[in-house]
């Protein structure tokens, strides 16, 4: 790619899924390895790192401005997961910290030029998974097994399929906001992209292309990935200590 | 080649799974484990400087109560040593002033002895110059032509001198 083609922007609208690098058949399964996948690998593999350079020699006192931040994360975590949930929460927290690291990482690697991680419906798909699985392990250990089937066919046994609906529901309106909310991002920014282009070819002189990509970058990718990490990880908890009885709050 | 936008990959779900695993014992490991193991160190290092700064604290007031009763004692033992010393003091001053007193006795009875004795010896002087002035004052009448006004002044003269000596002794 040529300086001139930089200024020049892109040339058309091209709005694409995620590309496979290699698939492989699995007992009749087709398992594609996507950029997705691989973009996640360099993610934990940064997050890794980052954590491991964070938390390493601590100390009890004179702690090094390292080990302030890795302090601050962890209780600042750890705080957030007992105001939603409740002190016999905590062992959520890492869990709950890993995910919002993920979803934001996944969403703001499109500042480096790369497909947004988040920006592929199952990967936030997956996390809706886990969060289903969650809510109702909860319910069962909450309820017992009886109690929570009953829940099913409450109040009267009519509401069965509008309450399997509805429990389906929460897993699928959880990933379709996040996908949603970065791909609309993706694609309004391609769009922008595009216009700013044919102003460019217009005018002659690469006056929009400078400037305004980023303004409209910090809110679609910066405060639009920000917000959706935090929104999936609060309704995560929300819905897992609303079946939870025990539950302090 | 490139998925559709919007499809459900099952491998893509299945490493999504196995990648948020992942980061999640990474998270666990180095940054909740870690961190929770160093606070969890702090605190009981607090625990244990309060420990021991109790332990000091009791241990000084320990100590500072086996002062005072130390002292307490020390003061007792001055207090006897002094009594004792005051004894010592006043049975010593009482003798030196016994003897004291009992060698003055002696002194002024020795001085007494002495003006005795010298007051005899000079009754015997006066007595004996007494006898020579008589005896002169014979020889003198004797050997003069005594007028009766002589006579008399003689004799004046003689007992004015017998006082005059009488005085001096």
């Amino acid at each position: 790619m040529k300086i001139t083609d930089l200024f020049r922007g892109s040339d058309g609208v091209d709005v694409k899924g995620p590309g496979v690098l290699c698939s492989f058949d699995i007992g009749g399964v087709t398992i594609n390895l996507t950029e997705t996948v691989v973009l996640s690998w360099v993610i934990i593999l940064a997050v890794t790192l980052l954590l491991a350079w964070l938390t390493k020699d601590m100390k009890t006192r004179n702690i090094s401005k390292r080990q302030a931040v890795a302090e601050w994360a962890v209780q600042t975590v750890y705080g957030l997961v007992e105001d939603s949930m409740g002190k016999r929460w905590r062992p959520i927290a890492p869990y709950i910290g890993a995910l919002f690291t993920f979803s934001i990482l996944g969403s703001l690697i499109s500042m480096l030029g790369l497909r947004s991680v988040t920006a592929d419906f199952n990967v936030p798909l997956a996390w809706a998974l886990v969060t289903f699985v969650m809510i109702h392990s909860t319910n069962i250990r909450t309820n017992g097994l009886g109690g929570y089937l009953k829940g099913y066919v409450d109040p009267i046994p009519v509401m069965l399929p509008f309450n399997i609906l509805s429990e389906i529901a929460t897993p699928v309106s959880m990933s379709l906001r996040h996908f949603g909310n970065v791909v609309s991002g993706m694609v309004i920014t391609s769009l922008l992209y595009y216009a700013l282009s044919m102003i460019t070819k217009g005018i002659g002189v690469a006056l929009c292309t400078i400037g305004i990509p980023a303004v409209m970058s910090l809110y679609f990718d910066l405060f639009s990935g920000f917000m959706q990490a935090f929104i999936f990880i609060m309704l995560t908890m929300a819905y897992i200590s609303n079946v939870d009885g025990n539950a302090e709050v | 080649m490139n998925l559709d936008f919007l499809t459900i990959d099952v491998g893509t779900i299945l490493f999504t799974l196995i990648n948020t695993l992942l980061i999640f014992l990474a998270f666990k490991h180095f940054l909740f484990g870690r961190v929770d193991a160093i606070l969890e160190k702090r605190r009981q290092e607090l625990t244990d400087t309060y420990a021991a700064a109790e332990d000091a604290r009791s241990a000084a007031s320990a100590d500072q109560e086996k002062y005072a009763k130390a002292i307490a004692g020390a003061k007792a033992e001055a207090d006897e040593i002094v009594r004792r010393a005051e004894k010592t003091a006043q049975s010593k001053g009482d003798a030196i002033l016994e003897t004291a007193r009992a060698e003055a006795h002696a002194a002024r009875e020795k001085a007494q002895l002495e003006t005795e004795r010298e007051r005899l010896r000079a009754r015997s002087e006066l007595q004996g110059e007494i006898s020579g002035l008589a005896v002169e004052l014979a020889g003198k009448i004797l050997e003069k032509e005594i007028d009766p006004s002589d006579h008399e002044r003689l004799i004046a003269d003689f007992l004015s001198n017998a006082e005059h000596a009488g005085d001096e002794a």
